[in-house]
């Protein structure tokens, strides 16, 4: 056994020293052990040339390619004005409200660009409140007018002298009292 | 630059930097270490915050805190006068979150106490866990179960049914 292997490693080295002609039948060889150097295809300089056959990528690349344009096409101005805002305008610092001094309500905010906000989009909370009290209050009104209505009513209905319940009967003088003149009719 | 925070209420524990007894000659990575961060991150930082305050200096804006009057509360309310409703549940809701805003606090002062003294502050920090029980349970008992649409009568309702609960306890 280890005498066969000898062997074969013996000729494999001297199938090296002197390389075959080009002709020779591989099979008269022990050619598992036989290298062939100066014969191969490949260089292992910049790797066979493959033809990769895959799915396409156009459709992906084209829907990531035009997600980063339209972002990008607001993102970027956002980031630019934000960052200016931040680095130029800057927040603004906290302070005791001076005597006798009713600040406008835009000036309860820190940012910049919270405090545009509300003072070019929103009105004062104040505002809010005193509308939705009024709001209220109509409401209010309202509820209580009806619930006099019903209570008047019910009184004139039940004491029968109320102006909603009077029945439209024909004037006293136009009644002609001749069938019931005499007592015998 | 924003105001420092409360040194009572956050004490700083004392510095214990040893003096330097250097043995070796070999140079001490951690002087190094603090050197290299020192050019590469602070200087930098420090100089462009210098330039973005000396920039915003010019036009300098102040804003401030928003200040209430009492309002006559739910229980001095006539009945059927829903404005006075309406201004005593706004009053209300701002009380809630200012209530929720100081046990914040205080949960705040306990969890950095605790960070403080490690592993021994349920010793150290007896003041700090004592006084956030007391708040926690406080709110819990004004505020505890009234869920999300929590109001003003609701609150009141509590109040009540806690009066009464006191009052059959004692009798």
């Amino acid at each position: 056994m280890v005498g066969m292997s000898v062997l074969r490693s013996a000729a494999a080295f001297a199938a090296r020293l002197s390389p075959l002609k080009a002709g020779s039948n591989v099979s008269n060889l022990l050619s598992r052990t036989v290298p062939r150097p100066n014969e191969v295809a490949v260089r292992w300089g910049h790797g066979k040339k493959m033809f990769v056959i895959k799915p396409t990528g156009f459709y992906d690349s084209r829907f990531l390619r035009l997600l980063q344009y339209y972002i990008l096409l607001t993102g970027i101005p956002v980031a630019v004005i934000v960052t200016s805002v931040n680095v130029f305008i800057g927040e603004a610092k906290l302070a005791e409200i001076p005597e006798g001094y009713e600040p406008e309500h835009w000036e309860y905010y820190k940012h910049p660009i919270t405090r545009w906000i509300t003072r070019t989009f929103y009105d004062s909370p104040v505002k809010d409140y005193e509308k939705m009290m009024a709001a209220i209050k109509v409401e209010q009104e309202k509820a209580e007018e009806r619930l006099t209505q019903l209570e008047v009513r019910r009184q004139m209905r039940q004491k029968g002298d109320g102006p909603w319940f009077h029945l439209e009967t024909i004037d006293r003088n136009l009644v002609d009292n001749n069938p019931k003149s005499t007592p015998d009719n | 630059m924003p105001s420092d925070h409360d040194r009572d209420a956050y004490p700083e524990p004392p510095r214990q930097t040893p003096a330097v007894d250097k043995q070796t000659d070999l140079p001490n990575p951690a002087l190094i270490a603090s050197k290299l961060f020192y050019y590469a991150v602070d200087l930098p930082v420090s100089t462009f915050r210098g330039f973005v305050e000396s920039v915003q200096s010019g036009n300098q804006s102040v804003y401030y805190h928003q200040k209430f009057r009492r309002i006559p509360d739910l229980t001095e309310c006539q009945r059927g006068d829903y404005v006075c409703y309406y201004e005593a549940e706004m009053q209300w809701r701002r009380d809630y979150k200012v209530d929720q805003e100081i046990v914040k606090v205080i949960q705040e002062r306990m969890r950095a106490c605790q960070q403080r003294e490690g592993a021994s502050f349920p010793q150290n920090c007896a003041k700090e866990l004592q006084q956030f029980n007391d708040v926690a349970k406080a709110f819990q008992l004004r505020y505890g179960d009234l869920g999300a649409y929590a109001s003003g009568r609701k609150c009141l309702m509590k109040q009540k049914e806690r009066m009464i609960a006191a009052q059959a306890e004692q009798a």
